[in-house]
């Protein structure tokens, strides 16, 4: 059954007259700025040029060519701190709006069914892609496109990563999701979905099992936890949870256990905001989102910021958890928290949080959603134990291949990033796919 | 000056206009229900939907007209292959008789076209019979679906100098005889008109176009039954054709008759540019098209303040003001060249200077890469002025004339090497 509530659909974007009539407004700039401004170089620059020229196909092929995931790009980039940026038409007015166009031509691409991917000659070798999510999806599509062989390995049960299991319906769905990855499809890669590669050397010994090359993008699944030891107590979820479970073909049921509650929400990032965004939407009694220091100093974007304050989400801010309160029943009850004040700045330039003495205070809750950070899950590194990687447990490449310590297996995206954006897990990708390449043309990379 | 003051009111052949702007004879005519709309809004006076005589059955075909558009601008031109009035004869005149009754200070000028003599003097005396304040010759129409009519008149001199003739002999009122532009020189036939008796010259009727090709049914639009065919373009697009027109008939001193001015009029600018080159009225059709009878209220005020501005009461004192200005092009003084020049603080750094300077100019810019911003090498610039064309900072580029002993840079040759190579016989 198709869904159509606002919780399960993301509003619509422009379509192609829309699209056209805001390409108008480009000043179609010489080196353009918005061009330079693309981590995955989607050449903003040029499909805009295109698409006023009227040669629409060629504008969805730069999209396409450039980033297999042009669309996601454009719905989830943070674009006014990337592409529109530098856009030379805020002198005389506001940005173009880049993201809106380039989601609006590639949505185009699929009403009018226009393949704008070509393949090459088929090549002997397979290279094995670990991990389905952006950085995964951008290397076997240019991989596809070249060729070669290519096998995506998806632990999860269906393809795309954090664009499935980590975003909320209503900012990015999955039918936009499902459209996107048919394009990837049409490559012929092989995706195997409920396919973990794990266990002792798992990832390595795709070498010695017929692929060449092997890209390691498994991203971030694990989270940073306030308290250890915390897994009994019922109500208590981590961000990936959450966010995996509105995904769920269950969502009606997460929606019925949440009715009538109180949801707080731990957390300044990207990932807090569409938590708490999303508890909102469903209709919970009230949402809380408590970060430890002021507004401006979250990392989450200024327009997710602003949008959990427009949903109706209380901000708890200058507050830090200290302490869960469980009932004897073993279910959260309430947050115990200390307020804070801004002090030095810390390693990254933001003034630190300092506790206040004796300004502890109980937030009655029903659910805590903690979301301070994603990381790499504890036992990844068993799966590629030759492979380098830092006290994070995250790999290290060689940033202009991709490359890792052991010749052979290349990584990308937020294994090696740590958190990042889906345009650079994109780019990454893409990186990756040329050093498998070069690796293989002459095993010198 | 103040506003109120400010008299638009003008005569032509005569008749007192309350200002210069006019509904043409189009579908913004077609009956008196559409016109008195039209007369409420200000129009002063309407050129109505061509009068036929009911000898023919006229049917318009379907659909009858096709936007021009440019990019996400709509109807920068319009394609229409209308017929004249497909109404009976009875109805049109009863509706001049409602117009006059109604409208007495409005002007009232019954366009007609007749297949014969006798009709074009039937149509003439019926419509000075039932109130028409002036009679416009449809000589123009360039789709009529009937042979001998419309524009085919208008390429056949005597045909004009035969009709006109006929029809002033038959009515008092002043005759206008309106002008196909699909032709090299209308001086020539206005001539034919003026010698046929006509008292004014309305031009310009549509231009002969096409203006989109179906691409996958590959026929012209407006598509009729499967068939497309040359039709008549009108709208902002043919504005220059037409002032062009206006232009050599106010310079024709051998004419020497009023016109009425027409052809892609939206604004008062535009109504104002028909002005300056000689016309007297002008006449509106595709920008009533595009946003209704309302477009007369802005050409009325606008119009006002541009004089009052000026400290000018008359609008008759506009009349072919920029004709002496207007002269051929080898009295150009060519040994007073200019350059482009850059108010820089204001650039916001697009560089679509850069792009057409290098590409169809004299790559006369360098460029800033770091700070985004041009630079003019002056004695390299041609002062064509197309950096200003898309430079999107109005006024940033401007042209400044250089004194008479400025030097421009020659065009570089890249093939010096390869001149023991030339042969050049004739020049030896």
């Amino acid at each position: 059954m198709k869904k159509t509530d606002d919780f399960t659909c993301m509003t619509k974007g422009f379509d192609l007259d829309q699209a056209m009539a805001e390409a108008e407004r480009c000043l179609l700039c010489y080196d353009a700025p918005c061009s330079k401004g693309c981590p995955a170089e989607t050449d903003p620059g040029t499909f805009i040029r295109k698409l006023r020229l009227k040669n629409v196909t060629g504008a969805i092929r730069t999209i396409k060519e450039n980033n297999i995931l042009g669309g996601a790009c454009g719905v989830l980039c943070p674009a006014s701190r990337l592409c529109e940026k530098g856009c030379c038409a805020s002198g005389i007015g506001r940005p173009i709006e880049i993201g809106k166009i380039q989601r609006a031509l590639v949505e185009h691409s699929w009403t009018r069914n226009l393949q704008v991917l070509e393949k090459s000659a088929a090549r002997n070798e397979k290279i094995a892609v670990v991990g389905s999510g952006p950085a995964g999806l951008s290397c076997a599509a240019e991989l596809a496109k070249e060729g070669y062989g290519v096998t995506l390995f998806e632990a999860r049960p269906e393809p795309g990563g954090v664009i499935r299991y980590g975003v909320p319906s209503y900012r990015f769905d999955l039918d936009f999701l499902e459209r996107e990855l048919a394009d990837l499809k049409a490559l012929e890669v092989e995706i195997r979905c409920n396919e973990p590669v794990e266990g002792q050397g798992g990832a390595e010994k795709l070498l010695q099992t017929g692929y060449s090359a092997v890209f390691l993008a498994t991203g971030l699944w694990g989270t940073q936890r306030l308290k250890a030891d915390t897994g009994q107590i019922g109500g208590l979820y981590t961000s990936v949870e959450f966010l995996a479970s509105l995904r769920d073909q269950n969502l009606a049921q997460v929606r019925q256990q949440l009715a009538g509650k109180t949801v707080t929400v731990v957390g300044g990032g990207s990932v807090a905001m569409d938590c708490a965004e999303a508890a909102a939407k469903l209709g919970v009694k009230d949402v809380h989102l408590v970060y430890r220091r002021s507004f401006s100093l979250m990392p989450a974007e200024k327009e997710e910021r602003i949008e959990v304050l427009d949903a109706g989400v209380h901000l708890q801010l200058l507050n830090q958890p200290v302490d869960f309160i469980v009932n004897d029943k073993g279910d959260i009850q309430g947050v115990k928290l200390v307020r804070t004040c801004l002090g030095e700045p810390d390693s990254s330039g933001r003034r630190s949080p300092e506790a206040i003495p004796d300004s502890e205070w109980v937030l009655e809750t029903d659910i805590v959603i903690e979301a301070i950070g994603n990381q790499a899950l504890a036992d990844s590194p068993q799966w590629y134990p030759n492979v380098q990687v830092n006290e994070q447990r995250l790999v290290q490449v060689d940033s202009d291949s991709g490359q890792t310590s052991v010749a052979g297996i290349f990584a990308g995206g937020d294994i090696v990033r740590g958190p990042a954006l889906v345009v650079e897990a994109v780019q990454d990708g893409k990186i990756a796919a040329r050093g498998i390449m070069k690796y293989l043309a002459g095993k010198d990379v | 000056m103040a506003k109120k003051q400010i008299d638009l009111s003008i005569d032509f052949c005569g008749v007192k206009f309350n200002n210069p702007f006019l509904l043409s004879s189009s579908p913004v005519s077609n009956s008196a229900e559409m016109v008195a709309e039209a007369f409420e809004a200000g129009w002063s006076g309407v050129a109505f939907k061509t009068l036929n005589s009911d000898r023919v059955r006229i049917v318009h075909p379907s659909p009858r007209m096709n936007p021009y558009h440019y990019g996400s601008k709509r109807l920068v031109g319009l394609q229409n292959v209308e017929q004249i009035s497909d109404r009976p004869l009875k109805d049109n005149l009863l509706d001049f008789l409602y117009l006059k009754k109604n409208y007495p200070d409005r002007v009232l000028i019954s366009s007609i076209m007749g297949f014969s003599n006798e009709e074009w003097a039937y149509l003439a005396k019926a419509s000075e019979d039932n109130g028409a304040d002036m009679l416009e010759l449809n000589f123009s129409c360039p789709h009529m679906t009937i042979e001998g009519s419309g524009h085919k008149v208008g390429q056949a001199n005597h045909l004009i100098e035969k009709f006109t003739e006929t029809v002033k002999k038959a009515v008092s009122i002043p005759v206008l005889a309106k002008m196909t532009p699909n032709i090299t020189d209308m001086t020539e036939p206005a001539l034919y008109a003026k010698q046929g008796g006509a008292d004014a010259i309305a031009a310009i009727n549509t231009v002969r176009g096409i203006s989109q090709i179906g691409l996958d049914d590959w026929t012209a639009r407006p598509k009729v039954t499967g068939v497309g065919a040359i039709s008549g373009t009108s709208g902002p697009a043919v504005k220059p054709i037409g002032l062009r027109f206006i232009a050599d008939l106010a310079k024709c001193e051998q004419l020497g008759l009023p016109l009425s001015g027409q052809g892609g009029i939206e604004t008062w600018i535009d109504a104002l540019e028909y002005m300056l080159l000689g016309s007297t009225t002008v006449q509106v059709t595709t920008g009533i098209i595009h946003y209704g009878y309302r477009i007369v209220e802005d050409m009325i005020e606008g119009l006002s303040d541009y004089m009052a501005e000026r400290d000018m009461t008359r609008v008759a004192d506009l009349v072919g003001k920029a004709l002496p200005n207007l002269q051929d092009t080898d009295k150009f003084d060519l040994d007073r060249q200019g350059t482009a020049q850059y108010d820089i603080d204001r650039c916001i750094g697009c560089g679509q200077c850069l792009i057409v300077c290098n590409d169809s100019a004299g790559q006369a810019l360098e460029w800033d890469a770091e700070k985004r911003r041009p630079s003019l090498i002056e004695d390299k610039c041609l002062s064509c002025m197309v950096c200003s064309f898309v430079c999107p900072v109005s006024g940033l580029i401007t042209y400044k004339e250089q004194p008479k002993t400025w030097q421009r840079q020659e065009t570089e040759v890249m093939g010096k090497d390869l001149e023991d190579q030339l042969k050049l016989e004739a020049c030896k």
